[in-house]
């Protein structure tokens, strides 16, 4: 330190600027971002680490009043590995994310193609339409599908049966959990399309007319310009909305608890009503959150491809 | 210098708050009542008190302590578990809280409740409780709180359907079965029509029918539970419920009973499993019809012996104070009002319920009669400080619900609710 502070007055000059100069490339990013860093870092870092102190504690009610927790370890980690129930979870809860993505993209993306093609007057209605969606809470939304769905006063029942669709008086749409599920993913990814759906409309107006004219000139049918033309162009925006709608999926909980009148059987449980489940329905809170740890592995894991994907889009670009 | 001044004025104001937070007198309540001063609030569950007992209590209350405030909040079924658990887990938990019998053990035993042992002469009638009632409010001998109203259920029913369908209240389960069937034939031109309206998840009701048959759902031998709901007797009584739905009943399967008094109001239903004071929310003029007053009648669920009836779970409320409150004695007088008999009196001439003590079991009369008596025959759920995590595990509406739907056998069902309840029960997941 001594030898630091006194070797600019044995020579000033070039070798103070030039540590100058290495101070300022080295360690102004890094005093740059540090603000950013402790924002995360108490947003996300702080309540993910007492998720993981809290998971490897025996933490009851009695724990809860008294706001001391017993250590146990990996407790908890083990007596969910073995739980059969935990295992069909994780299944349901993949296969559900994945139902619910693919329609959303596909549905999106025919959307968004379609608004090109329609003149603005239709195009104003269906975006105000998709903004509506967007903007109505999803308790009060749930609540509306809930009542359509309805076993009794179902409005859907009542249409299906008018229709000649089949005799659907008093179907009850959730006693087959694999029909229950189904109506859920309808419901989810309704809600999901209008983010999805405006992101790549607003994606579609940056691709260039000139380039798929061009493919037009040279005998690309639609199905080709798509895929060769517009799709990779599309591709971070693809990246970005699929990653976020596979976090999205994956956490659902609202509108299987409200669509469930908070009651769901568990053949309705995905991770984070598992979750909410052990912890507030059997008071063992150092068990939900151990789920939860689980919950943002496989989703770390999950979701760690795209991820890789769009930084690599972002470092070519 | 204006730092250090404003600095300062912040910490004499926090001082000053924590010292009035702290002013609301948690020691026993001063000799002059118009002295003591505060806020307290009180959680009473959606339906338990109609709103005229309330503000009759909150009125004796303001006379005696003219400068405390009493806030009342009225809490919703459907979610209580989890909003207890952080209510007192936090450090300023409501004052007084409504629980519901089952649940008293759970917060009792993790420290939630105040103690009040010593103070049970204080309270009107404390020595005529429903034993039931006080029996879910003592837990290791210690009491934890004031029994404050029971309910139990018996089968309300149209007496206009009955007569034109030329039958009369059954003595026996057959014979429920019989009058249900003739009531489904002579209205068999109404696809909405249910003898018997049973929702799915309606666990409260599908109890009667196990303990008729001797079964139960637990039973604790050396200190250890065991789920016996696969017990054969058990599988008896639920084999005959499920027979039951399956022919009389078109309400929804994986429902439950929050809908049943409307359901029953549109005419469409000949009887109902429901508690006395159901008959009210029937004939309400909101969501119910009021001119079904005269047409409706109510008898016990019968046994599977002739003659004889089912015992029912015997529901209700006690009421606590929370062992972090600041205002205990404050609340405890409050309770004593609410509890004491002239408020007593009128939760049940008014509100429909059973009140807490056997001494007033005579205001029972007409309709209310018959849910009195059945309150006579009554059996309650496993008195462990783990049943409310049974019951937010929604370990017996996913069962029948299963066996209801025809998803599992009755054996199966029955035995995977056993397992878990057993599990539950011994304190794990």
């Amino acid at each position: 330190m001594g030898v630091a502070v006194s070797a600019p007055d044995l020579e000033p000059g070039p070798l103070m600027l030039r540590r100058r100069a290495w101070l300022r490339s080295n360690l102004l990013p890094y005093a740059l971002i540090s603000p950013s860093v402790a924002v995360i870092g108490g947003i996300l870092a702080f309540p993910l680490g007492m998720l993981v102190w809290l998971s490897l504690q025996h933490y009851g009610l009695r724990e809860l009043i008294a706001h001391q927790g017993r250590w146990v370890g990996l407790d908890n980690y083990r007596s969910i590995v073995v739980d059969p129930l935990f295992h069909q979870v994780i299944v349901r809860s993949l296969l559900f994310t994945f139902a619910c993505v693919v329609l959303t993209l596909v549905l999106s993306t025919l959307l968004s193609l379609l608004l090109l093609k329609v003149r603005r007057v239709v195009r104003v209605l269906v975006m105000s339409a998709l903004v509506f969606v967007w903007a109505t809470p999803v308790i009060v939304s749930v609540d509306i599908w809930q009542w359509m769905f309805d076993y009794e006063f179902g409005v859907m029942n009542y249409l299906l049966t008018q229709l000649h669709v089949g005799n659907f008086i008093h179907h009850n749409w959730f006693d087959n959990p694999v029909q229950g599920l189904g109506v859920l993913v309808l419901v989810v990814v309704w809600g999901a399309i209008p983010f999805v759906t405006i992101t790549l409309f607003a994606g579609l107006l940056q691709v260039p007319s000139d380039v798929i004219d061009a493919a037009h000139v040279d005998g690309a049918d639609a199905w080709q310009r798509f895929w060769f033309v517009t799709a990779p162009i599309l591709k971070p925006i693809f990246l970005i909305v699929t990653c976020l709608s596979t976090i999205w999926d994956f956490g659902v909980f609202n509108q299987i608890y409200v669509m469930l009148n908070a009651r769901p059987s568990s053949d309705y449980f995905t991770i984070a009503i598992y979750s909410y489940r052990e912890s507030f329905g059997v008071t063992q809170y150092g068990l939900g959150a151990s789920i939860a740890v689980v919950m943002v592995i496989v989703l770390v894991v999950v979701t760690f491809f795209y991820v890789r994907e769009t930084v690599k889009v972002a470092e070519i670009a | 210098m204006n730092l250090r001044k404003t600095w300062l004025s912040v910490v004499t104001v926090a001082v000053a708050l924590v010292a009035a937070a702290c002013g609301g007198n948690p020691s026993p309540v001063s000799n002059n009542p118009a002295n003591e001063t505060g806020t307290l609030t009180v959680w009473l569950m959606n339906g338990s008190a109609p709103k005229s007992v309330v503000d009759g209590v909150n009125a004796d209350f303001k006379t005696k302590y003219p400068n405390v405030t009493v806030n009342v909040e009225i809490q919703q079924w459907g979610d209580i578990g989890t909003k207890l658990d952080t209510a007192f887990a936090g450090s300023t938990p409501p004052d007084v809280i409504e629980l519901g019998n089952t649940l008293v053990a759970k917060y009792a035993a993790a420290g939630a409740l105040e103690d009040i042992s010593g103070k049970k002469s204080s309270f009107a009638n404390s020595g005529t409780w429903l034993q039931s009632l006080t029996d879910s409010c003592t837990v290791a001998k210690k009491l934890y709180c004031v029994p404050y109203y029971a309910g139990s259920r018996a089968i309300i029913y149209r007496k206009d359907f009955f007569t034109a369908a030329g039958v009369a209240p059954p003595d026996s389960l057959d014979g429920l079965l019989t009058v249900g069937q003739k009531l489904m034939t002579a209205h068999s031109s109404d696809p909405n029509f249910s003898a018997l309206y049973y929702p799915g998840k309606y666990w409260y009701a599908a109890l009667p029918f196990v303990w008729d048959f001797g079964g139960d759902i637990a039973s604790q031998s050396g200190g250890k539970w065991q789920g016996t709901l696969s017990s054969s007797s058990s599988q008896q009584g639920l084999t005959t419920l499920n027979n039951m739905v399956s022919k009389l009943s078109r309400a929804d399967k994986t429902g439950d009973e929050a809908k049943q008094d409307q359901a029953f109001a549109q005419g469409h239903v000949a009887m109902i499993i429901a508690n006395g004071w159901e008959v009210g929310v029937i004939t309400s003029a909101t969501g119910g019809d009021p001119s079904l007053a005269d047409k409706l009648g109510a008898f016990p669920i019968p046994s599977h012996v002739s003659g004889q009836t089912a015992p029912v779970f015997l529901g209700g409320s006690d009421l606590g104070v929370a062992t972090k409150s600041k205002h205990q004695s404050l609340a405890n007088d409050w309770i004593a009002m609410l509890t004491g008999s002239k408020h007593m009196t009128e939760m049940a001439t008014v509100g429909g319920v059973i009140p807490n003590t056997t001494s007033m079991l005579g205001l029972g009369t007409g309709l209310n009669a018959v849910f009195y008596n059945a309150a006579k025959n009554s059996k309650f759920v496993p008195n462990s400080e783990n049943w409310a995590n049974v019951e937010n595990a929604n370990v017996l509406p996913d069962m029948l619900v299963k066996i209801f739907t025809g998803q599992q056998k009755i054996p199966d069902a029955t035995a995977a609710a056993s397992t878990r309840i057993t599990s539950i029960l011994n304190g794990g997941g």
